[in-house]
């Protein structure tokens, strides 16, 4: 490929014309790892249904549109009906259309009718009151909606409570602002018809847990004042969008999910950077690699849009494409940034330079990603796996027009994950995405809603509030004095607010932010999870964020922040922790000639010991010093796989050792493919003779307290795992091991890859 | 089930650990108990040998475990009276109530017509942040009828018996067609708006018509005294301060304490601090309309910075004599800080009067002294022009 393309802006190369040079140039053939063409597809249409209020259709006739796709109109009759929906279809494919027909035309025939929508962001909120509002000025009803959310005015926010009839919030909002406040709002609650969950794929994980308490603090709210609101969700494809709808809205969900939208033809590229270092696994940064891709669409004129997977890396990516492209030959504007932390006014002006084309490229985290109105570029150029195939799909989604050819392309990063996927694209081509879990059960959660819900609306004694343990729940808040039973019901009785401080994007509060002080000022670059940070956040630590190599100058656990410092040093830290691992539960078990599975409840103690340096390339050991953390504790759930006997018959202890730690780091780093979660929502320990199983044994435990949901699915799901921890190890391009799947060699053992090749060709 | 509870208990000490940290909780727990231990003789027995009118008995000192034997749970209503000469009212509930008076006090909506039509109220309340989980558990009311001033104080024994507790409140509240209240429009009117739609969805319309004394009590004395805490305002005002009096953010506690205890000794200082609220608001009320009738006859006040409030009321109910008494007061009182605020007002009201020769010194005074920002200076610049043009029209006139 020729990164330094001579063409000029705005001399225009088609894109099939850019692809077909792609194809044919050698050395890009040679990164290539997959060139799919997706045919075009055509659209399904059906009537607008006959009940639907005439100037509605009308509207919509005028606007040119003379008919629904069919998947419209499917959730228009189950809407219409009063069953709750979920709609799964890629982006553009009108699914707000979905949603915003049966709220307009229930108040257009009901004008005291209420909508509730919510989005996971402020940002998309945004994006759908205008479109709401032009629909409804053009339909011409009186349709009054407003955003209710952290931006909104005091002045106005009485107003939106009586008045409005459409309440676009998120579920943060909802959770501090509007169900504490319930009383403020009976007009909407009153009246509520519909709620609008949109984007329900991103409910999963902890986030998930937490929404769908709070949206069985909804569904209290809304029975005390006597409404039943269908819920109407929409979501991206997911392998279980029924479960993870039903365990949302706790009822009956209809699942349509098929896409009557048309689309043009796409390419779908899966690119692998070169190798620049063998035994390390170290590939040429895909930042890089992007960078040159979008460079050569940018400057024949497609419009580009690039994904990343940091707010660091996008500013990196922009800074290079902009050099790549000097004023004044090329207009300033040519290439923008996109993320949170920019200005709302800022984002906007985006949005719409991208719409009306004045903007040709944007560099975005995932933040463009969910259904914020950008119109349809041509191509996407994604730096790394997104970490689900949902998110891929949504990412790659982003350039597809109607008609037209699209192209997207995924470039790869040296992460297990990535290396994965990009050695085995049918991984994202062929099968269903991922599962969205979420356990809403958990009791660390539920407690807290619990008592929400009780400052909302006093629990009756026989109340059900998820678990069937409420009761026994109750009174023991009851005991404590936090409630108060009277007249067979447990009322709030604090002082405090409860929803105040508690955030639903985290389990616990409890994170260690890391503050970079080089040049004098303190920025906030990151956070690590409270128990993970004794091992990467210890003092004199080389923490490594986004290439650069920082020290650790000051823990200061007690605030939990971590001072850090730019260095250039040629070595690296490795902590050692003990990590004691106790199983306090077993829920279930499975044995097989060579593995025994199971998963349970247990309590991990970690506490990190000592560091030791290492130098870059050698990795000789060159120093070590003290860790001085106290010891962390977690109970959560885990799950766990053991090696009977049989499976390492004959083998010398350090053999086992060996094999032991190398599987367990390859299903480490494969397990969020299957679970859709981050690496970091999964802890991993392995033990040679485990004190409960009395095996060498490996864990994968959940990091959030008390877990949520991930280690039962293991359970279910060991066998898919350890099949694709073969494949993986299979094709994986090093010789030894290396850190994209078992590890690297040097630290583990010269046979580490072998070992643990031949612990899985034993079933 | 022990399993569970455990769990739980783990959750919820992590949780109140984590509470404790950050905020006063742990301060909290300790003056609670000397609270409740603490007999205060001059409590419910000593200050109100009240009449209880109520529809069941508590069971005093009753552990909590023996819940309230009837059905429909008990709340209690303390009665007063006291002769308006006790209080040393001299305006507010006597004679008709004038309207351009009230609107000195705060007033939000139509004036009241009459005394007797404006409910005194305070609310002590289970929390300070409001929210559905709020609960008002007293509430004093008062009103005038003849020569006296009723208060009523209702008293909620029991969260279960809300309901009862709010629709008496309802009837209490339905004859008054205004209320008055010390930061009520903030603080105790949406708490009990939101009780009555928890309690017995209902809505609340006795604030159509509100006298919030705490913003005219602000502008008239808390450069003086700094705070305008209705305590504050007994003592500096009143010159009657309380001896013994329990400080309102231990009052949630006070009360949840005695939910469990039922211990009438728990609840008595509480009610004694409330009855106070209520009446030192009435007595407050009157002061407030003293001071705006004494500045309506000439006789404003001589602190310059309440003399100053006084002036932009007049201004803004149009009484335009009293206006121009306050702000001369305010200007021959004040500090050469508070002369450039109000100046170019006061020169308004000497123009209006004809007297531009006196304005026109005081303006180039204050500009000589140098005072005041750049934006005022072009202000009071563009004032002297305007008046040094009239005075020379109105000179070419006279010759």
């Amino acid at each position: 490929m020729s990164p330094r393309t001579a063409v000029r802006f705005p001399a225009r190369v088609s894109l099939e014309q850019i692809l077909d040079t792609l194809a044919r140039d050698p050395d890009f053939k040679q990164l290539v790892t997959r060139w799919e063409r997706i045919p075009p597809r055509r659209a399904s249409y059906a009537e607008f249904p006959a009940w639907l209020d005439g100037r509605i259709s009308a509207t919509l006739r005028r606007r040119g549109i003379l008919s629904l796709y069919s998947h419209q109109a499917d959730a228009l009759e189950t809407t219409h009906a009063g069953k709750h929906t979920v709609v799964v279809t890629p982006t553009a494919s009108g699914k707000t259309l979905c949603y915003d027909l049966p709220v307009i035309d229930a108040i257009a025939k009901d004008p005291t009718a209420r909508a509730l929508y919510i989005f996971p962001t402020k940002a998309l909120a945004q994006d759908q009151l205008t479109e709401l509002e032009r629909l409804a000025k053009d339909v011409d009803i009186e349709l009054k909606t407003y955003t209710y959310d952290g931006d909104t005015p005091p002045a106005v926010r009485a107003a939106i409570r009586s008045a409005g009839h459409v309440v676009i919030t998120n579920p943060d909002m909802l959770h501090t602002g509007i169900l504490p406040h319930h009383t403020k709002w009976v007009k909407l609650f009153e009246n509520l018809r519909y709620v609008v969950l949109d984007e329900l794929h991103t409910y999963r994980g902890v986030f998930g847990s937490n929404v769908a308490n709070v949206l069985r603090r909804l569904r209290r709210v809304c029975a005390f004042y006597g409404s039943h609101p269908v819920f109407i969700c929409t979501s991206a494809t997911i392998a279980n969008p029924e479960e993870l709808a039903r365990r949302h809205v706790e009822d009956e969900v209809v699942v349509i999910d098929k896409n009557g939208a048309p689309r043009g033809e796409k390419v779908l590229v899966f690119v692998n950077p070169p190798v620049v270092n063998q035994s390390l696994g170290v590939r040429k940064s895909a930042l890089f690699t992007g960078r040159d891709i979008a460079a050569t669409l940018l400057a024949s004129g497609v419009q580009t849009i690039a994904f990343t997977r940091s707010r660091v890396s996008t500013e990196l990516l922009l800074t290079y494409l902009r050099a790549r492209f000097p004023q004044p030959q090329w207009p300033p504007d040519l290439v923008r940034g996109y993320r949170g932390g920019y200005l709302p006014s800022e984002r906007r002006a985006i949005e719409r330079g991208l719409r009306d084309g004045s903007v040709r490229g944007v560099v975005s985290t995932n933040a463009l990603e969910l259904g914020i109105d950008i119109g349809a570029l041509q191509a996407a150029v994604l730096i790394g796996y997104p970490g689900t195939v949902a998110s891929t799909w949504q990412q790659m989604g982003r350039a597809g027009r109607r008609e037209e050819l699209s192209a997207a392309f995924l470039v790869a990063t040296s992460l297990p994950v990535d290396q994965y996927v990009v050695q085995h694209p049918d991984y994202v081509l062929q099968r269903s995405p991922e599962a969205g879990l979420v356990n809403p059960d958990n009791l660390h959660l539920l407690v807290q809603h619990l008592k929400c819900g009780a400052f909302e609306i006093p629990f009756e004694r026989k109340e059900r509030f998820g678990t069937e343990d409420t009761p026994g729940v109750l009174s023991y808040l009851d005991e404590q004095g936090i409630l108060h039973e009277a007249d067979g019901r447990y009322h709030w009785s604090a002082q405090s607010f409860p929803a105040e401080g508690m955030s639903l994007r985290t389990a616990t509060s409890d994170n260690v932010v890391v503050v970079d002080q080089t040049d004098g000022k303190q920025r906030v670059i990151g956070e690590i999870d409270r128990f993970g940070a004794p091992l990467t956040l210890h003092e004199q630590a080389i923490y490594l964020h986004e290439g650069r190599q920082l020290q650790v100058e000051r823990l200061d656990w007690e605030n939990a922040k971590a001072y850090v410092r730019e260095v250039k040093v040629d070595y690296y830290t490795q902590a050692g922790e003990s990590v004691r691992i106790r199983v306090l539960d077993e829920f279930a078990r499975q044995d097989s000639p060579r593995f025994g599975r199971a998963h349970g409840e247990v309590l991990v103690s970690a506490i990190a010991t000592i560091y030791k340096k290492l130098t870059m390339y050698t990795h000789e050991n060159i120093g070590w010093g003290k860790i001085h953390i106290p010891e962390q504790e977690l109970q959560t759930t885990s799950f766990w796989l053991s090696l009977s006997a049989h499976a390492t018959a004959g083998w010398p202890r350090e053999r086992v050792e060996v094999a032991l730690a190398g599987l367990g780091n390859l299903l480490h780093g494969l397990a969020p493919l299957l679970l859709m979660c981050d690496p970091h929502d999964l802890g991993l320990a392995v033990e040679v003779r485990s004190p409960h199983t009395e095996l060498p044994t490996i864990y994968l435990f959940d990091m959030t307290p008390g877990g949520v949901g991930f280690s039962e699915r293991l359970f279910k799901w060991t066998d898919a795992l350890l099949e694709r921890a073969r494949e993986h190890l299979d094709s994986c391009g090093c010789g030894t091991g290396c850190p994209s799947c078992v590890g690297p060699a040097h630290a583990l053992g010269h046979d580490v890859r072998e070992a643990v090749a031949d612990l899985l060709a034993l079933r | 089930m022990n399993d569970l509870r455990a769990r739980i208990a783990q959750i919820v000490e992590r949780d109140r650990a984590r509470i404790a940290n950050g905020e006063r909780g742990a301060k909290l727990a300790a003056p609670t108990e000397t609270l409740s231990t603490r007999r205060d003789p001059s409590g419910l027995a000593a200050g109100f040998p009240s009449v209880a009118t109520r529809p069941g008995a508590p069971t005093p000192g009753g552990p909590r475990s023996a819940p309230l034997a009837d059905s429909s749970p008990p709340f209690v209503v303390h009665e007063k009276r006291i002769a308006l000469d006790d209080l040393g009212l001299e305006i507010v509930g006597r004679g008709a109530c004038d309207p351009l008076l009230v609107a000195h006090l705060g007033l939000k909506g139509d004036p009241p017509e009459r005394w007797q039509d404006v409910l005194f109220l305070d609310t002590e309340t289970t929390g300070l942040s409001g929210g559905t989980g709020t609960y008002v558990f007293l509430i004093g009311v008062a009103h005038f009828a003849g020569k006296e001033l009723i208060l009523r104080q209702h008293l909620l024994l029991d969260l279960g018996a809300e309901r009862a507790f709010i629709a008496a409140l309802k009837k209490e509240i339905e004859p008054f067609r205004a209320c008055a209240s010390y930061n009520g429009k903030s603080f105790d009117l949406p708490i009990i708006r939101t009780r009555f739609v928890m309690a017995i969805r209902s809505e609340l319309t006795i604030d159509d018509s509100h006298l919030d004394l705490l913003h005219p009590a602000r502008r008239l004395w808390r450069d003086r005294f700094g705070s305008t805490s209705l305590k504050q305002l007994e003592e500096s005002v009143l010159d009657d301060g309380r001896i013994a009096d329990v400080p309102g953010w231990l009052i949630p506690d006070a009360y949840f304490h005695y939910l469990r205890k039922r211990d009438p000794a728990i609840i008595a200082p509480v009610l004694e601090h409330n009855a106070r609220d209520v009446i030192s608001l009435v007595r407050i009320t009157d002061r407030v309309a003293r001071a705006v009738l004494a500045a309506r006859t000439g006789r404003a006040p001589d602190h310059a910075p309440a003399a100053f409030a006084l002036a932009r009321g007049f201004e803004r109910t149009g009484e335009l004599d009293a206006a121009f008494a306050c702000y001369e007061s305010a200007y021959y009182d004040g500090d050469n800080a508070l002369r450039a605020k109000l100046a170019i007002a006061f020169a308004r009201h000497l123009e209006r009067r004809g007297e531009l020769e006196r304005a026109l010194r005081m303006m180039e005074t204050l500009l000589d002294l140098g005072l005041g920002s750049s934006r005022w200076r072009g202000q009071a610049e563009s004032r002297i022009r305007r008046l040094s043009k009239k005075r020379w029209r109105g000179l070419a006139t006279a010759t």
